[in-house]
């Protein structure tokens, strides 16, 4: 597996008997369904579907810890803070007590579960890749770089936030197909992502493209040879 | 992953809405619809509150109870005793309680004035 620094990664914890339920009802995925030991991706969007930011979350018992994308975070507290209301949920920032990796190049076969070993916390991403969590301290090793994991995930059509997952696109033309469930019920954006699926029109999606065939103004992320691209099929 | 557990650093800040003292009224309808539901027991409120989620955001929670653990600003209103909690009091002042009867649809519906928009099964706003 190659490891790559991904020094944009945020990490809250989330405590209170509400935060599942919270959560939930805020984003994409079905999250009521998580138990300990498991982790999964899911989107927050605006009542229009477009993105807020895409986080993994790990149910870690007592708590969820939340993975989400630095540059998002702000933009996420002040989406989620006044949805608190009167809900048994407090948020704490753990960021500066870690450092995130994330490790790609693998055969591992998907699975929900993640493992904790030695300040060392690995979930596995129904993407491909696998987000690493270390204590700071902890022995960690980058053995690979940001441009070798953008070639991965243009080969692999794997998005990523800040550059194909933003506030200008909805999740499914971001490419986050996965992180949308078909039928857990209401949560934010949910209708305008709904009516999409069942007219079969999302408008813009995300592919592969060679590089000359590629419109500048679509790039969102350009490699060797092929580009991610967000347009119109 | 260090979870800050043993860390210094306290939960975030919560916004904290301003408590607003909630005038809300409920029309004849479903004021006919809670003396059926409530029958000759006046002891048991109607909680209307407000939870996160649904397709607007906010999504209304009604429920009969006999008491709560929120904190709640307590409204009589023809004998009904109606409970509104102060986290959401600034998402619901103003609001008429209101009964629809259609067969799809139908039930009690909130007539809020502080939504901006409502998602199409009237459950949730923003």
């Amino acid at each position: 597996m190659s490891i790559a620094s991904y020094p944009d990664g945020h990490l809250s914890v989330w405590r209170g008997r509400d935060v599942l339920s919270f959560i939930d009802g805020l984003s994409t995925n079905l999250c009521l369904d998580l138990v300990e030991g498991q982790c999964k991706h899911t989107t927050f969007t605006t009542t229009s579907a477009k993105v807020i930011d895409r986080v993994m979350i790990f149910h870690m018992g007592g708590f969820v810890a939340c993975v989400s994308h630095g540059p998002h975070w702000e933009a996420l507290l002040s989406h989620i803070t006044p949805r608190i209301l009167g809900q048994d949920v407090s948020i704490t920032d753990a960021t500066q007590s870690n450092d995130f990796y994330v490790g790609f190049n693998h055969d591992n076969e998907y699975n929900s579960s993640y493992s904790s070993e030695n300040g060392v916390t690995i979930g596995s991403s129904i993407d491909g890749f696998e987000m690493i969590i270390a204590s700071k301290g902890t022995p960690m090793k980058a053995d690979s770089n940001w441009d070798e994991f953008d070639e991965w995930r243009i080969a692999q059509c794997v998005p990523w936030p800040g550059r194909e997952i933003t506030s200008k696109h909805h999740a499914l033309a971001s490419g986050l197909p996965h992180d949308v469930h078909p039928a857990k019920g209401c949560y934010i954006g949910q209708e305008v992502l709904t009516r999409m699926i069942t007219r079969g029109k999302q408008g813009r999606s995300l592919v592969t493209v060679p590089n000359n065939e590629a419109k500048a103004s679509e790039v969102t992320t350009q490699g060797a040879t092929h580009s991610l691209v967000i347009t119109r099929l | 992953m260090d979870c800050g557990t043993c860390e210094t650093a306290g939960p975030i800040q919560v916004m904290q809405p301003e408590v607003v003292d909630v005038a809300l009224t409920i029309s004849d309808k479903a004021q006919t619809m809670l003396a059926d539901a409530f029958g000759d027991d006046r002891s048991m409120a109607l909680l209307v509150g407000v939870l996160s989620g649904g397709c607007s955001g906010y999504m209304y929670d009604l429920q009969i109870v006999e008491e709560t653990d929120q904190s709640c600003q307590e409204i009589t209103i023809n004998g009904f005793r109606v409970l509104v909690p102060n986290a959401s009091s600034h998402l619901l002042d103003g609001i008429e309680i209101d009964y629809v009867d259609r067969l799809m649809g139908g039930g009690f519906k909130i007539n809020n004035p502080n939504a901006e928009s409502s998602c199409g099964c009237g459950e949730s706003f923003a």
